[in-house]
């Protein structure tokens, strides 16, 4: 059998890397411990490479900032609901009525003022509950409300296209999850006012998509 | 709503549509973008930059390549321009794939057979490594073993050629391999150290 020369080998190993192993190289390799130890190397190197590769998904903070940026620039218009006589009239009930977390930290920071006059400066875990707490008691009727607005689409949707109620099926789950997303973020770090304001956006989402699948009235049929 | 919808209510500022793009490409983008830098949070920001980017170019796509090579393509600079800025060193697509990154042939003498990595090598450590390339090799390295682009997309994501990217490809394996080497030569002159050291302590 024809055999090559390390020289040749090592011009070959790119191709030898691409998969291309003729028998030539591999007689080689039978007989040079130290091409055997590189090409093993380069083969261990290559697969461990494969081992890292990831699927993950960034957190959603980074979509809501793209976003929040490309409506300050005035690329993509606010996804804010218009509504119209009657079909979306609870949403701005919602709205009016629910005060944003952010105001509601507001209230909260007096009542940790107060807290931390008792407690001493510093971040606490007492402290975390506060703001758990409160971020819960401002949130909670507006998860209740969207909770009765749900209910009500999807009693609607049992007349719609199987199609088009499947997708808004499918949009509102993704919507929920994101809304459990933040949630967690919410509870790990109950003081951090973007989660907060992050939970309050995946509301509204929440509220613009009901509102929108209101809008659509006849659902497709 | 498909890809070619997307791109083109985007065009027009829809923001579903924009939304819509980035679910479909977000978690590739991220992670190779997660890959060059090695940190969760310098990796989100990095996404964020590059779909920016994105979005305010846009409407200049004219589709003459796939809308995914010219998404990683932005997000590729947007990492090396963030590695320039860490290093402050001047790296761009075109310099990092002009030539070599460092002068000279691949060498050949790889070193006699004192330690085989087989076995040795595990995520932690080759991605220890993967993070001590230069930029040029750490993309193509990132890109063609650890995201699975061919060479010819790769070359067009580079902006360079076919053989450039196979050449740059090869030199990353190779430092790699030199870096893991010293890892493992490292580990082993610890160990010894740390054994000479609770044995001097036996009196």
């Amino acid at each position: 059998m024809n055999t090559i020369g390390c020289n040749e080998f090592l011009d070959r190993l790119g191709d030898w890397m691409e998969g291309q192993r003729p028998a030539e190289a591999h007689a080689h390799l039978r007989t040079c411990s130290n091409c055997r130890a590189l090409a093993g190397d380069l083969d261990a190197i290559q697969q461990t490479a494969h081992s890292i590769a990831l699927d993950e998904e960034p957190s959603p903070r980074v979509w809501l900032a793209v976003r929040e940026q490309l409506e300050q620039e005035g690329l993509i218009l606010p996804d804010r609901h218009v509504p119209a006589h009657g079909s979306a009239s609870w949403l701005d009930v919602v709205f009016a009525a629910i005060p944003r977390p952010v105001l509601a930290g507001a209230y909260l920071a007096a009542l940790i003022a107060v807290g931390a006059a008792l407690t001493g400066p510093g971040r606490s875990r007492l402290d975390d509950a506060r703001w758990l707490s409160g971020t819960e008691n401002s949130t909670q009727p507006l998860s209740a409300q969207l909770d009765t607005a749900e209910q009500d689409t999807f009693s609607a949707l049992k007349n719609a296209d199987p199609v088009v109620a499947a997708s808004l099926q499918k949009n509102l789950a993704i919507v929920d999850n994101y809304i459990a997303l933040c949630e967690k973020s919410v509870r790990e770090d109950p003081q951090d006012e973007n989660a907060r304001d992050y939970l309050y956006g995946a509301y509204q989402q929440k509220a613009a998509l009901l509102a929108q699948m209101s809008d659509r009235g006849d659902f497709g049929r | 709503m498909a890809e070619p919808d997307a791109i083109r209510l985007a065009q027009q500022g829809d923001a579903a549509a924009f939304e819509r793009l980035y679910q479909l490409h977000s978690r590739r983008v991220y992670s190779l973008c997660l890959r060059m830098v090695g940190n969760t949070a310098e990796a989100e920001d990095l996404t964020q930059e590059a779909f920016l980017q994105l979005f305010r170019k846009i409407a200049t796509f004219r589709g003459e390549s796939a809308f995914s090579t010219w998404l990683h393509r932005l997000a590729v600079n947007v990492v090396l321009m963030k590695l320039r800025k860490k290093s402050g060193k001047e790296t761009s697509l075109e310099q990092v794939t002009e030539g070599d990154e460092e002068a000279g042939t691949p060498r050949r003498d790889f070193g006699a057979v004192d330690i085989e990595l087989t076995g040795s090598i595990d995520r932690v450590n080759l991605q220890r490594a993967v993070d001590q390339l230069p930029p040029g090799y750490k993309s193509v390295f990132v890109l063609h073993d650890v995201q699975g682009y061919e060479h010819n997309e790769i070359a067009e994501i580079m902006g360079c050629s076919i053989g450039n990217s196979k050449s740059q490809l090869h030199k990353a394996r190779m430092r790699l391999r030199d870096l893991l080497h010293e890892a493992v030569r490292a580990k082993a002159r610890e160990e010894r150290r740390a054994a000479g050291s609770s044995s001097g302590g036996e009196v």
